[in-house]
């Protein structure tokens, strides 16, 4: 390892300290309901983006269908939960079985189309797994779905009073996502990746099987998805296949990582802290009698991203901090780029 | 420079110094209703180094992307230090011993120099410390080492080049397919990839080269396949070549320019 690379994670590591120390006091200062649930969807929905950034970001396969491994994983947990009295600590691992185990046939079939077309493959297997639930009436409650038991405070049962612990699970995911993430930046899957998603041809002529990698990546990225979607639906204590399976997660889950900055770590964090805190705050402003307002806003900034920064705020950011540390890097956070 | 471990130093041969590295047999490919490789046969011993010649559309580029296993044939075989390698993917290809480049280079444009050729080096093994050894050694080969750090898609034309070459060179291959490394180059950027090639074979590597620089092959090569409309014409030592009568007609032209027709041949 270069001496750069050494003072640089140095460096990173005393602002990921500070970073951690900051979420983990946030509910301690915060009381209020209203700003804590937008804590917990940022750190949600962030997680999602992570997961879908693995696959998305890195190999540049741009699903637009992990809302299939959200539901999948939804359902998993609430269905052993409520059928078999199954904790959602254990349906939370099973679920994201589940969705691997679902991942391997829709990769085959979508990984022999590439690009665009890739993509629409994607929405279809989400829609298609949204139908089915809708007619399974007997295992998982058809169109109208169910409420979750409540059972007030049981944490083995991933049930809280407050706000709080719901929000350091979520916490713990994102924590988990990064991790997983900067591991695999880190090996030799996040050049394999990388590769990929530059140009497959050229990959394989250097012994990278693109396939193979697509299919391990996708796997990794369907199972961290559908703990978010354990997670999210034991939060709302409710589900129905519009829920699980909405199509919005998957947008978001790209959205986030597309403004945030594709293919990086922390771009998805950064996405979902700007979508999301400026929904919330539309939603506090104007009430929620102006639904179309906050999706103009997102487009908005979706657009203004691809058209002056298709690399993302975390661009924006690196590009500032070395202006600003003249000694800094702006690549930081691109080690997998660099030797 | 240092020693640039290819396994033809790492490994003792085991077979007789003039075993056939790579055997083309009866390879035919057609693209609808164009013949583009007809019944190619030609073989390269190891350690030897052999050129493809021919006009534009020939089928050079077609001959790689058949043995490379970018297109499946529609006949014959290609057998490569004793191993079938028609159905098989491009990466088991790779793994076998055989690294390519292509016509237009195809960096890892957001990696820099040095990621780019770790993912070559890493087929070999995934440790990430020995991958950047064994890259570093490759790139300071290909003369890149001072750009090291720079993102692939910032590179020249050359520069792109030798990192394709490099790229491939970290796969540890056994046999090299060089397709049109020097097209665009200028005649001083000829001589220095004249002279790359050169290392490549002192260290024992196997190469074909798809060129159309006439003097880059008379320099390099030993020997040389001619094709025409997806035909092997001619083949035989530099000098047997550009005296023979079908050559000059198909493709040289009397007194041919030192570099002819510089420009990518896409077959």
């Amino acid at each position: 390892m270069d001496p750069v690379t050494r003072r640089r994670s140095g460096r990173g590591g005393l602002w990921l300290a500070l970073l951690a120390a900051a979420a983990l006091a946030l509910p301690l200062v915060v009381s209020n309901r209203f700003a804590i649930d937008v804590f917990i969807r940022v750190l949600l929905f962030a997680f999602i983006g992570v997961a879908w950034n693995l696959m998305g970001g890195y190999a540049k396969q741009l699903s637009l269908g992990h809302a299939a491994y959200f539901g999948l994983g939804a359902y998993t947990s609430t269905i052993l939960l409520i059928r078999f009295g199954v904790s959602p600590w254990i349906g939370i691992v099973a679920g994201g079985v589940v969705a691997m185990a679902a991942s391997l046939p829709i990769g085959a079939l979508c990984f022999r189309l590439r690009g665009p077309y890739f993509a629409i493959a994607t929405i279809a297997t989400a829609q298609v797994l949204m139908l089915v639930f809708l007619k399974l009436r007997d295992l998982a409650w058809g169109a109208e779905g169910t409420t979750l038991p409540n059972l007030g405070n049981a944490p083995l049962m991933m049930q809280f009073d407050g706000k709080a612990p719901y929000y350091y699970i979520a916490l713990a995911l994102l924590a988990i996502g990064l991790a997983v993430t900067y591991g695999i930046e880190r090996s030799w899957m996040g050049y394999y990746l990388i590769a990929v998603g530059e140009d497959e041809d050229a990959a394989e002529a250097i012994g990278v099987n693109a396939l193979r990698v697509k299919r391990q990546i996708y796997l990794i990225s369907a199972f961290l998805t559908a703990l978010a979607g354990t997670f999210y639906v034991q939060y709302i204590y409710f589900i129905d296949p519009n829920t699980a399976f909405s199509f919005n997660v998957s947008v978001e889950a790209a959205l986030v990582s597309i403004v945030g900055g594709i293919g990086t770590l922390w771009g998805p964090v950064v996405g979902t802290v700007l979508l999301e805190a400026s929904s919330a705050l539309l939603q506090s402003w104007l009430g929620g009698g102006h639904g179309g307002v906050q999706l103009t806003v997102y487009s908005l900034i979706l657009i203004a991203v691809i058209l002056w920064r298709p690399t993302g705020l975390i661009g924006v950011l690196a590009s500032a901090y070395a202006r600003v540390v003249p000694a800094g890097r702006a690549q930081a956070g691109e080690a997998p780029r660099d030797g | 420079m240092r020693a640039l471990s290819l396994p033809a130093e790492r490994k003792p041969a085991k077979r007789p110094a003039m075993a056939e590295a790579l055997v083309v047999r009866n390879l035919s490919k057609r693209f609808g209703g164009l013949r583009a490789v007809r019944d190619l046969s030609f073989s390269v011993d190891e350690g030897e180094t052999v050129a493809l010649i021919g006009p534009n559309g020939a089928g050079k580029t077609t001959s790689f992307n058949l043995i490379t296993g970018y297109h499946r044939c529609d006949a014959g075989s290609v057998v490569a230090f004793g191993r079938e390698l028609v159905g098989l993917r491009p990466y088991d290809i790779c793994a076998h011993g055989l690294a390519r480049t292509f016509q237009v280079a195809r960096p890892f444009g957001k990696m820099t120099v040095l990621a780019n050729v770790m993912t070559g080096a890493l087929l070999r093994d995934k440790t990430l410390a020995l991958a950047r050894e064994k890259a570093r050694e490759a790139i300071s080969f290909v003369g890149l080492s001072a750009r090291e750090h720079v993102p692939a898609r910032d590179l020249t034309t050359i520069d792109q080049r030798r990192l394709e070459m490099a790229r491939a060179l970290a796969t540890a291959p056994r046999l090299l397919l060089l397709d049109e490394v020097m097209a665009g180059l200028n005649p001083a950027e000829i001589d220095q990839a004249v002279a790359l090639v050169g290392r490549l074979s002192e260290r024992g590597l196997t190469i074909v080269i798809v060129e159309h620089v006439m003097r880059a092959i008379m320099a390099v090569a030993r020997r040389l396949v001619v094709l025409d409309h997806g035909q092997k014409i001619a083949e035989g030592s530099p000098a047997e070549i550009v005296a023979n009568e079908e050559v000059i007609r198909a493709y040289l032209g009397t007194g041919y320019a030192p570099a002819a027709s510089p420009g990518g041949a896409r077959c």
